[in-house]
Formats: C-alpha cells, sequence, structure tokens
C-alpha cells in the first residue's frame, strides 16, 4: 500500500485540482452572494461532490478499457451533439444544453472534448496507425473536425476555439512533420488576415504562401494545402457575416479594443478595473466592489478568475496562476512519463484542454485575449465543466498510475 | 510518406514546457501590469464605478428682524435629478411628459453636467410641483438614473418685501459657476442679490455628502461601507436683522404712489430700521423657479425695479445739504453763532443771479436752517471754498462708499478742485461752479442711504458710523449668537456748532416758519431738514432728512422722492410718519401725503442712468 501511494498514486494532480476547486466555490460564493443568484453556490457544492465520485471513477477505470470505449463514446457524442443542434435549449445565442428539467442541465460539448481526445489517442494508438500516414492524418483530423463543426454550428466560437487549441500540440505531440503544421497553420493566418481586411489579407495569402513552399515535402500537397488555405480565407468572411451580432461585436472588439466601451467591451474593461483595482493585496474578500456589485456580467462564470485578482489583488491571483502553471507542467509530464502511447496522447490532449481554457480565459479577463466564453476550469461555476474538467484529472491520474505499463 | 518525428520525442516535450511557461510569463506580466502599474488608475476608476456620490442640501438659514419676527422662512423645494451615466435616452420624452417640460431642456442639462461628472447627478429641474413629484415617485423604477432632491425654497411670512436689502436667491449662471469654485454645481441656488448674496457663505450651511454604491446597471444598493465616510449637511447661519419688520412694511406702504427711496436707521449703533426703493418686486417671484418672462420683465422694465435707489443712486440732496456747509463753515470758525446776513431774495455772483424761495431778511446760521434760506448759503460756501466743503463732505461720508452689508452701492460725488479741472480744465471754472453747491445743488450727488447715515451722525452728536441691516449672526451648531463689529469715527464738529445746527434741525420742524412742519410728530420733538433737488430731466426731486427724539435721537431718516416736487409737502410727512411708527408702533392720525406729479417713466429712466 504504502508503494501503491509513493509510486501511482498521482497526489500532484489531485491536490492541485483540489485546491483550485476550492478556490472556484470561495470565488462562486463571494461573486453570487447577496444577488438571486446565491443559489448557484449551493448547486456547485453538489456539482463538486458529483465531480469527485467522478474523478474517482475515471482514476479507477481500467485504462485499456477506456481505450477500447473511447471510438464507441465519441460516436454516441457526435450523435449528442447533433441532437442538442436540433431540440437544444438555447443560453445566449447558442444552443449547446440539454435540459433535463428542474435545475439539471447538461451541455455535451463539455464533454465532447475530452471524449474526443480520448478518440484520437485511441486511433493513433493503433498499432497499424501512424502519423506520417496521409490518410491517417486526415482520418486524425476529421476526428476533430466534425465535433469541432457541429460545436461551431450552435454556433459556439470558444468550445471550436479549443478543439482546435488541443489537436494542435496533439499533433505536434504525435509526431506531425513541419508541412503539416504549415498546411493547418495558413488557413488560420488568411482567415484573420481576412478578418481584418484585403491588406492583411493578401499579405497573409503570402506569407502562408511562403510558409507552405518552405516546409513542402511533394509539390501536389503543397498545391493542396494552398488551395484549401485559400478557400478557408474567401470562407471566413461569409462565416463572419452569418455570425450571431454578439459573436460579431466580441471579435471586432478583440480587434480593436477600446471600441464600444458599453457594448462587447464593457466586459473587458470592467474586469480589467476589477482586477486593476486589486492591487497587490486585493480588497480583501466579500469587499471587491466590482465583484459584490454586479459590474461584471456571468462573472461566476466566464470571468471568475476578476475574483481573485480583485479580492485577493496578486497575491491571490498569482496563486491561481501557479496552480494552473503546476498542472500544466505536471500533465505534460505524465505525458512525457508514460510508456503507453494512449495513456501518453490522453495527457497531453487533457493538459491541452486545460491550457487552452486557462491560456484564453484568464487572456480575456485582462483583455489578451477576444471575450470568446469559455470557462476557467475548476473555478468557473457549471456543472457539466467542473465534471468533465474533474473526469480529466482522474484520467491524469490513471495515466499516471499505468504509466509503466505498455 | 512523409517526414515525421518520432511519437513523443523528448525535444517536442521540452518545447512544449517553454511554451506553457513562456504564455505564463505573459500572464504574470500582465497581472504585475495591470495590478501593480495601472493599479492607481483602474483603482479610481472602480471607485468612481461603483459609488454615487448623492449631495444632502442644507437648509438654508433664516432671516429675523430686530423685534425676533421671522422675515425669511425656508421650506422644502423638490429638483429632479438625473445620473448622465445611468439615464436610459428613450425615457426622455417620458420624463419631460412627467416634468411637462420640453425633452430639449432636460437633454440640454444632462449633456452639459455629463461633461463634469458621468456619476454625479445634475439637477434637471428645480422646484417641481406637486402632480409632477408625485408622477416621478411612482415612476422611479422604470427612470433609472432619475432621482430627486430636497433643496430650500424661500417664504416670506411679513408683510414687508424689502426686496432690495433681503435680495434673493437664483440658479447659478454659468459665470458665477466658473468664479466660485468646487462648491457649486450646476443648478445650485446661489445668494444673487442683496443680504442673500452678501451672507451666502453664511446662510447657504455647507452641503452633505452621501456615498452609496450602486450595481452595474445603476440601481441604488444602500450606503457605502455603512455610511462612514458619509458627511451630514451642516444647516445655515440665521441672520438677525436691525430691521424692524413693521416698520419697512409700513415704510413700503407709504410708497405705494412714488419712486423713491426711504432709509431709517438708529444713530447709536447705525443698525438699518428700515430701507425701502420703490418700485420693488416681490422676492418671492425668486424663490422656485424664476421663469424666463418673469426675470425679463422685471430687467427691461423702465422703472427698474431690481434697481436699489436706496444705495445705487446719486442724487442731489438739494438744501439738506445746508448743515454740512454749516457745519464747515463754523468748525473753521469762517462764522459764528452772531454772524447775519440780510437776504433779499436773490443773491447775484458775476453776472448771474441766484434765486431764494422768498426774502428772508436778517438772516443767522440757525434762521438760516430753519428757513431754508438759500442767499445765507450761496454767499456761505464762497467763504468755505472747495477745498473745506470737500473735507467736510468725507468727514460725514459723502463721496464714498458706507460699506453696508448688503452689497452693491454707490460712492456717489461730491466735486474737488481735480474734479472741476477734469471735467472742465484747469482755470477754466469759476468760484460760480461752487455757489450752488451750498444749496446742494449742482455736480454733486448722494444716495438715500448716505443721506440717512449724515443725518443719523447729525442726530447723534457727530459720531458717523457704518450702516448695517445685520445685527447678530447665530451658528446653528454651537447655537450661540454673534455679534459682527462695525466701523465707527467722530466727524469732528465741536459740541457747540453741533448744537447750533441741530438746534436748526428743531425748529425746521418743532417752529412756524420751519420748512418741514409736516414732518412734525404728536407729542415729541423731532429735527430734520427738507430739500428740493433741482432735476434738468424733469420735475423736481424731493428729499426729507430727521430724526428723533430730538434730545435722545432712536431714529434717523432720509427720504427721498423721484419728480415728486417740492420736500416740505411729500418727502417731510412722509419721514414723520415713519418716525412716527417706529417711535410709538403705530400712527394715530389721518395720513395724506399729496401725491405726486407723474413724470414721463422715460425721463426718470435717464434720471437713474446718470
Amino acid at each position: 500500500m504504502n508503494t501503491y501511494f509513493k509510486e501511482y498514486f498521482d497526489y500532484k494532480s489531485l491536490g492541485i485540482c483540489l485546491a483550485l476547486v476550492g478556490a472556484g466555490l470561495i470565488s462562486i460564493y463571494s461573486a453570487t452572494f447577496d444577488i438571486n443568484n446565491a443559489a448557484n453556490f449551493d448547486r456547485q457544492v453538489v456539482w463538486t461532490m458529483v465531480g469527485f465520485v467522478a474523478l474517482v471513477v475515471a482514476a479507477y477505470f481500467p485504462l485499456k478499457t477506456v481505450q477500447r470505449l473511447a471510438i464507441p463514446l465519441y460516436v454516441a457524442t457526435l450523435a449528442m451533439l447533433l441532437i442538442v443542434l436540433i431540440i437544444g435549449k438555447t443560453t445566449s445565442g447558442s444552443k449547446s444544453w440539454f435540459d433535463f428539467g428542474g435545475s439539471f442541465r447538461l451541455q455535451p460539448s463539455e464533454f465532447a472534448k475530452v471524449i474526443t481526445v480520448l478518440a484520437f489517442a485511441a486511433f493513433l494508438s493503433k498499432t497499424t496507425v501512424t502519423i506520417g500516414n496521409m490518410k491517417h492524418l486526415i482520418v486524425g483530423l476529421t476526428i476533430f473536425a466534425l465535433p469541432m463543426g457541429f460545436v461551431l454550428a450552435q454556433p459556439d466560437l470558444g468550445t471550436s476555439v479549443v478543439f482546435f487549441g488541443v489537436m494542435v500540440p496533439l499533433l505536434y505531440w504525435a509526431g506531425a512533420s513541419r508541412f503539416m503544421f504549415a498546411a493547418i497553420l495558413a488557413p488560420i493566418l488568411v482567415a484573420f488576415g481576412a478578418l481584418l481586411g484585403t491588406t492583411a489579407f493578401l499579405i497573409a495569402v503570402v506569407l502562408s504562401g511562403l510558409l507552405l513552399f518552405v516546409t513542402r515535402e511533394n509539390n501536389f500537397a503543397a498545391a493542396l494545402a494552398f488551395g484549401i488555405t485559400l478557400a478557408v480565407g474567401l470562407s471566413v468572411q461569409i462565416v463572419y457575416e452569418r455570425l450571431p451580432t454578439y459573436q460579431r461585436n466580441r471579435i471586432a472588439t478583440f480587434l480593436d479594443p477600446g471600441h464600444d466601451p458599453l457594448g462587447a467591451g464593457y466586459n473587458v474593461l470592467q474586469s480589467k478595473v476589477a482586477i486593476g483595482s486589486g492591487g497587490l493585496l486585493g480588497k480583501g474578500y466579500m469587499k471587491g466592489t466590482q465583484t459584490q456589485l454586479n459590474f461584471i456580467p456571468e462573472q461566476w462564470t466566464d470571468f471568475i478568475f476578476c475574483v481573485p485578482g480583485e479580492e485577493f489583488g496578486m497575491l491571490g491571483a498569482s496563486v491561481v496562476l501557479i496552480l494552473f502553471a503546476s498542472l500544466l507542467f505536471h500533465g505534460i509530464k505524465v505525458g512525457e512519463l508514460s510508456k503507453n502511447k494512449f495513456g501518453s496522447m490522453t495527457a497531453i490532449g487533457i493538459t491541452a484542454i486545460l491550457a487552452t481554457h486557462v491560456f484564453i480565459n484568464i487572456g480575456m479577463s485582462m483583455g489578451l485575449m477576444p471575450v470568446i466564453g469559455i470557462p476557467l476550469p475548476f473555478l468557473s461555476y457549471g456543472g457539466s465543466s467542473l465534471v468533465s474538467n474533474m473526469i480529466m484529472v482522474g484520467l491524469l491520474m490513471n495515466v499516471y498510475a499505468n504509466r509503466k505499463s505498455y | 510518406m512523409m517526414e515525421t518525428a518520432d511519437f513523443g520525442s523528448p525535444r517536442r516535450g521540452n518545447v512544449m514546457v517553454i511554451i506553457v511557461a513562456a504564455l505564463f510569463a505573459v500572464l504574470f506580466l500582465r497581472l504585475y501590469q495591470l495590478q501593480l502599474f495601472y493599479h492607481e488608475e483602474l483603482g479610481k476608476q472602480s471607485e468612481e464605478n461603483s459609488i454615487r456620490t448623492f449631495v444632502k442640501e442644507p437648509i438654508r438659514g433664516y432671516v429675523y428682524d430686530r423685534n425676533g419676527k421671522l422675515m425669511v422662512d425656508v421650506g422644502p423645494s423638490f429638483t429632479v435629478t438625473v445620473i448622465p451615466a445611468g439615464f436610459e435616452a428613450g425615457n426622455l420624452e417620458l420624463l419631460s411628459s412627467f416634468l411637462q417640460t420640453e425633452p430639449q431642456s432636460i437633454q440640454d442639462r444632462i449633456t452639459k453636467g455629463r461633461a463634469r461628472s458621468r456619476f454625479s447627478p445634475v439637477k434637471v429641474l428645480r422646484d417641481i410641483n406637486f402632480t409632477a413629484l408625485s408622477a416621478i415617485e411612482e415612476h422611479l423604477f422604470m427612470l433609472p438614473g432619475v432621482s430627486y432632491e430636497v433643496e430650500s425654497k424661500r417664504y416670506y411670512p411679513t408683510k414687508a418685501r424689502a426686496s432690495h436689502l433681503l435680495g434673493y436667491c437664483k440658479e447659478i449662471t454659468d459665470a458665477q459657476l466658473a468664479k466660485a469654485g468646487e462648491y457649486y454645481r450646476q443648478g445650485d441656488v446661489i445668494g444673487s442679490a442683496g443680504l442673500e448674496a452678501s451672507y451666502e457663505t453664511f446662510l447657504r450651511g455647507e452641503k452633505g455628502y452621501e456615498y452609496v454604491a450602486v450595481n452595474s446597471k445603476g440601481q441604488l444598493l444602500g450606503s457605502f461601507e455603512n455610511g462612514k465616510n458619509d458627511k451630514r449637511p451642516t444647516e445655515g447661519f440665521d441672520l438677525v436683522l436691525s430691521i424692524d419688520a413693521d416698520v419697512q412694511a409700513f415704510a413700503e406702504s407709504l410708497m405705494t404712489n412714488f419712486r423713491g427711496s426711504i432709509v431709517a436707521i438708529d444713530p447709536n449703533d447705525g443698525g438699518i430700521l428700515a430701507m425701502v426703493s420703490k418700485p420693488d418686486f416681490d422676492p418671492s417671484v425668486f424663490s422656485g423657479v424664476t421663469p424666463a418672462e418673469v426675470w425679463n420683465q422685471l430687467n427691461n422694465d423702465l422703472e427698474k425695479p431690481l434697481f436699489n435707489r436706496a444705495t445705487m443712486t446719486r442724487y442731489p440732496p438739494g438744501s439738506t445739504f445746508k448743515m454740512l456747509v454749516a457745519a464747515a463753515a463754523l468748525e473753521e470758525g469762517i462764522i459764528d453763532e452772531n454772524y447775519r446776513i440780510t437776504c433779499r431774495g436773490a443773491y447775484r455772483f458775476g453776472n448771474r443771479t441766484y434765486k431764494d424761495q422768498k426774502v428772508h431778511g436778517s438772516t443767522n446760521i440757525v434762521e438760516a436752517i430753519q428757513k431754508s434760506c438759500n442767499v445765507f448759503f450761496y454767499q456761505l460756501i464762497l467763504k468755505v471754498g472747495l477745498d473745506n466743503l470737500n473735507r467736510y463732505s468725507g468727514k460725514f461720508g459723502f463721496g464714498q462708499p458706507t460699506g453696508i452689508d448688503i452689497g452693491e452701492e454707490t460712492a456717489g460725488l461730491i466735486p474737488s478742485v481735480e474734479y472741476y479741472d477734469r471735467v472742465y480744465g484747469k482755470g477754466k471754472w469759476t468760484q460760480g461752479y461752487l455757489v450752488s453747491l451750498g444749496v446742494g445743488q449742482g455736480e454733486i450727488g448722494a444716495s438715500p442711504l448716505q443721506m440717512a447715515r449724515y443725518a443719523a451722525a447729525l442726530a447723534n452728536g457727530g459720531t458717523l458710523r457704518q450702516p448695517h441691516a445685520v445685527n447678530l449672526v447665530r451658528n446653528k451648531q454651537t447655537n450661540r449668537m454673534n455679534t459682527i463689529e462695525h466701523r465707527s469715527g467722530r466727524v469732528g464738529i465741536s459740541q457747540n456748532n453741533m448744537n447750533l445746527i441741530r438746534e436748526g434741525m428743531r425748529r425746521v420742524v418743532q417752529e412756524a416758519g420751519g420748512t418741514g412742519g409736516m414732518a412734525r410728530v404728536p407729542n415729541i420733538t423731532s429735527a430734520g431738514k427738507t430739500g428740493t433737488a433741482e432735476n434738468p430731466h424733469g420735475d423736481d426731486h424731493s428729499w426729507f432728512v430727521g430724526f428723533a427724539p430730538f434730545d435722545n435721537p432712536k431714529i434717523a431718516v432720509a427720504v427721498l422722492l423721484e419728480n415728486a416736487g417740492f420736500g416740505g409737502t411729500r418727502a417731510a410727512p412722509i419721514g414723520g410718519f415713519v418716525i412716527e411708527k417706529y417711535l410709538f408702533g403705530d400712527v394715530r392720525r389721518r395720513m395724506y401725503i399729496a401725491p405726486a406729479k407723474k413724470d414721463t417713466v422715460v425721463k426718470v429712466t435717464q434720471a437713474v442712468a446718470q
């Protein structure tokens, strides 16, 4: 038993996870105290208990079985995402919820992220599959592209960005070549250019052309990739036009910060004020005026980072950042240590999911990122997110425990 | 087949660690930048965000008369305010319909206020009526950013108007706002004339501030930090005047048919007992919101009702000036009580003849005052000379402001050698210019207030006192009465000479042959002097100065009636009535004052403007 705790029990993941969940509960309590949302805290406590059970199950479920179940689960998730698209509940302009009546609601896209990672890991860890094979690469990309497309159709820009943020490091870890990255990055570059205007678009096209040319391994693939890049760039404009106004505003605000301070930029402005006014030691728990007076809309969800920032200052915010950094470094370490390809990919994928959330969410709270509405893991209010994050930590612990088996 | 790296290569692991580390470094730097570097700026912004400052208007001080009678009262007035940051533009029409006013005027005020602070309430309409107040009160929930404040409003419970003395409060103008500094904000009421203006800092009190926390929708959540930073408003100080409200009201009633002024002073302390300037205005028109029409009408009225004739006019004093010439001549030893001349009804100087009312025959100084003999003073002033006249005028306070505590006043005009040299050129004026000065005509001007003070100095035997309307100021915090120090000085006329002049004045009123018999008050000895000031623009102005009781004076009075003709018949009886009212509390005889001949208003205006 002693050896088990020394060798196989990932107390680090668990400890950090619990510390972050604790920080989350403290923050949610402060953010929802004295307003009509006070019940949110109680609900989050219940979700924490549910999450803890899920964590334990994920940590001790046989990893091989997880691997075997990954693909069927993935298919089921795709089905759920499709169903939610058709019958789901609309929240702030996007259909992403299953409403089971009462206060129990489920957001399949939260679970879709980790299941997609598992499916991708399961697919690539098949002995017959190598990333260097074009056919296999395309299948791998499709595993990401399908849920990403469904989520984008909800439309939930934030979650689809997360899928992208997970896909790139996973491909990298799986050993994809430089050209593959060029082929993936080029369309993004051009898409951004398209949003910024004609000149930027043309420069992006030239740059991505050069990138593809320099890293090319065969001319046909390079030409194909360039064609896709152009198509993406042109269609971005069309998609942008179709986006709901609130998301278009958010993009515009990101591209031109300070524009429209009472519109989409209002959240960012207030959140920056909240964090900045916290100073070194903060205003004291439950004493943050921005937090207590509800200046930041929905701050118990996407803008929860303002609470430690305002009430505990640089000290509190740094503790949260350090906890996240430790978890991410540890996640990469677990990925590196795992001799099992599925486990390793899972660890890196989970780390990538968490990292994308952390950097986008905190970056957005401090005005470094566009407001694309994704929760801060463990801290933001929300049952689906908390439970899926705790499942991920459980899986990470599972991979750690099985790191020595092939 | 594409070239790929090995699965899970250590190099790629390191690259990922470096990228994650770099991204955290960016987050930490940003955190440092926001929380330490921009902390001050963002902290201030967060305060502005969440704290609204509500001004609590103090209760303006009350004003009492010398007997403790309340002259200026205070009542509540409701003012609608709007916080620009919290106001929804779509509600403008609704708000303006509740307030029964133009949306544009509300919008203009919000725009103006926003420039100062987006988060401070702007006064958009003062003194709203009860209907508007209830409409606002009932609909506050649908009018975010809208609120109301309670301010003070003036009421005047006595019959006395005392419009020019009390003055009025008015909404602060942009010019005043620029000058008055931080204390005031747009829409505030400020004392703008009379005592309200000169005692503004005493009367106004100090505003209180209430800090209230608000949420992002501008909804009030309750006091900020349990009100520990709040400041209660401090009540304004009360003024206790030297005015007798009954005498004031009575004096005003005497002037109903006249343009002009009455000033009554207590010769023992310089306190103003009554100050009337007619035509006047109802001060209560300024107590709430003064409609532009009313303001314009008062301003454009040719009879100038806003103009304080008691302190701002400069009329030649006419024969009432003779005591001063006498004092100079006696005190300089030019004449004495035995000096006599023979009056033949006219005086010739150079190639001009100066007329008198009648032939007075052999006349000494006392008789000259009693009968108002012009010839006596024509020749006397030539002996006294311009320099002496100027010097003695100064001793009695002519040609200089009195220092009265109600603000604006004129210095008046007493000519000097320098004055004539400047106006006519050196050597281009003659002694002849001096002759009319001997009877108070020509280039000489004094306000009724200066004349009343002169009368008071003659009454009390030669002490010139700073006239004032406020006797005491009550500090509402300590509830202590504070007296105000006033200047006084001796005019420097010997007892004997003063007695001669006073005897002349007594005879004016009390003896047959005196010109001021109509000022006589039953059962009491009074003294005085009438005057008729020639007016090149119309009918003569009518003067009376006097005091009573003769042996122990308690009141000195100056009466000026514009274009009312002979002083003895119109100004003198008014002076007598005022004295009687003050000394006996009532006038128990038939009151008759011959009505004035109405001159054209235009001529009056010219005279006033002069």
